[in-house]
């Protein structure tokens, strides 16, 4: 008893050095790429891409190295299926309604679903393997184009219109790059390393807790990986999300979760593969993966059906569905 | 009658707010203070980007809703109004009632905004606002 009660206060531990330790590492490694000259736009846009995913990401590739790749897999796909049902479902449900662009949902969403397909289509064929991995790698590459794409038009437009409503702006274009210009701090290069170092850290021990327990417990690494560290692992994109519907930020709400279940699988699956074969169950392929893109066709639909807005009652929906799959996968299926 | 009124608002349900500040207003040289609070309060492990794109996206949100009241208050039909736009940081009741102390105003303004669901789950600024404000409020039913 005593054991599962420090695996457990590790694991929580482990989450939360994960989650600031991402935070550190992307919010540094921004401040050094725009000290060297990388664009705001190229580097926001990935910034907020890969900063709620950094957890599912470290996880898979950690897990995958100590020989737990079921883990990784099943932390990946959880995280993917609570993120939409879960986490949207939660935030509808007390927001009260989400609303969405229908450019940036149909080009998210479509991605979204792209990625599920991917995925599902390479699970066929057996294990993941390294050309899967190129596929994946070079598909999320086009993604982060098209975001940047977006981003630099949204930019263009903004400046546009702030300049033709306001002639008494003190700052020129110069004077803005100038105070661009950054020299690299030596700050920063620090706490980049102390963020990746306690990510790993913090991933290692998130990972060996999870199988420990698991072990004790006789749940296997798979549900452990669906439920616990999915669910775990997706804290930042619940609280992003949560407080963006809360506050009226609506795109940002839905943008989080379709960009992160993207970046999941691209990379998350994608990388691990790219060094091992990633092996695949049987249940992921029938049931997992499929239930995945269940639910990101569901939210399309539930968005489109009440004028591209979620709510209360989609919510409901969402979370109803989540709850019904996690029954079915730990009590009926395993 | 009033002299000073502040107008708050998030946005939701502007036409009737500004409907009704017009109606009480009328012909008189009244000054009105258009608040919008920009919450940059968020749960703890939010990623620091996230903090600071949301923070940026919430003080334009409020620039572009500050600008469109000061457009209808300012138009030739109501000349009377003298318009000051305020946009201030932090928890949205307490920034509206300290604004409208350091202001001096005689009045303030806003919607109730919610329905009971929401009231429960998100809280309620108006209700806030009512228990700390240091001049009369007037609620607008929005819901």
């Amino acid at each position: 008893m005593l054991e599962i009660i420090a695996l457990v206060g590790l694991l929580i531990i482990s989450l939360i050095i994960v989650i600031k330790s991402a935070d550190v590492f992307v919010d540094n490694l921004v401040e050094i790429g725009g000290a060297l000259g990388i664009s705001q736009i190229i580097l926001g846009v990935t910034a907020s891409a890969i900063g709620t995913s950094l957890p599912e990401f470290g996880s898979a590739v950690i897990a995958s190295l100590s020989g737990s790749t079921e883990l990784g897999v099943g932390t990946v796909i959880g995280s993917n299926i609570w993120n939409i049902a879960g986490i949207l479902g939660i935030s509808a449900v007390v927001a009260g309604s989400i609303r969405t662009g229908s450019e940036g949902l149909t080009r998210d969403w479509l991605m979204t679903l792209g990625t599920g397909l991917i995925l599902l289509f390479f699970m066929l064929f057996g294990d993941i393997t390294w050309t899967a991995a190129v596929v994946m790698i070079a598909a999320y590459c086009f993604y982060l184009w098209l975001l940047i794409k977006a981003q630099k038009k949204h930019s263009d437009e903004d400046g546009q219109e702030k300049e033709k409503e306001s002639q008494n702006i003190d700052e020129t274009p110069e004077k803005l790059e100038k105070n661009s210009e950054k020299t690299i701090n030596k700050k920063s290069i620090a706490f980049v390393i102390v963020g990746f170092v306690g990510l790993v850290i913090g991933c290692r021990l998130m990972v060996y807790s999870g199988v420990e327990l698991a072990s004790i417990a006789g749940i296997p690494a798979m549900i452990m990986g669906l439920f616990t560290l999915a669910i775990g692992t997706s804290i930042p994109e619940l609280v992003v999300t949560l407080s963006s519907a809360m506050k009226g930020l609506h795109d940002l709400s839905i943008g989080t979760v379709l960009g992160s279940n993207t970046f999941n699988i691209l990379i998350g699956i994608g990388v691990p593969a790219l060094f091992m074969s990633v092996p695949v169950e049987r249940l992921s392929l029938t049931f997992d993966a499929p239930v995945m893109i269940f639910v990101t066709i569901l939210l399309f639909v539930l968005v489109r059906k009440s004028n591209m807005k979620l709510n209360r009652v989609g919510g409901i929906i969402l979370l109803a569905t989540y709850i019904v799959y996690a029954f079915l996968r730990i009590f009926v299926l395993t | 009658m009033h002299e000073k009124i502040m107008v708050a608002t998030m946005g939701e349900y502007m036409d009737e707010i500004m409907k009704y500040t017009l109606d009480i207003i009328q012909e008189r040289k009244t000054e009105v203070i258009g608040i919008y609070v920009v919450e940059t309060s968020t749960p703890f492990l939010t990623p620091k980007k996230v903090k600071e794109m949301m923070a940026t996206e919430l003080r334009d949100q409020g620039e572009e809703i500050l600008e469109s009241m000061r457009q209808e208050f300012q138009s030739s039909k109501h000349y009377m109004i003298n318009f000051k736009k305020l946009l201030r940081e932090g928890d949205p009741a307490e920034e509206i009632v300290k604004a409208a102390e350091e202001e001096g105003v005689d009045l303030i303004i806003l919607g109730t905004g919610k329905d009971i669901i929401d009231k429960r789950l998100l809280g309620s600024v108006s209700e806030k606002v009512v228990h700390s404000a240091p001049c009369n409020i007037m609620l607008i039913k929005t819901i």
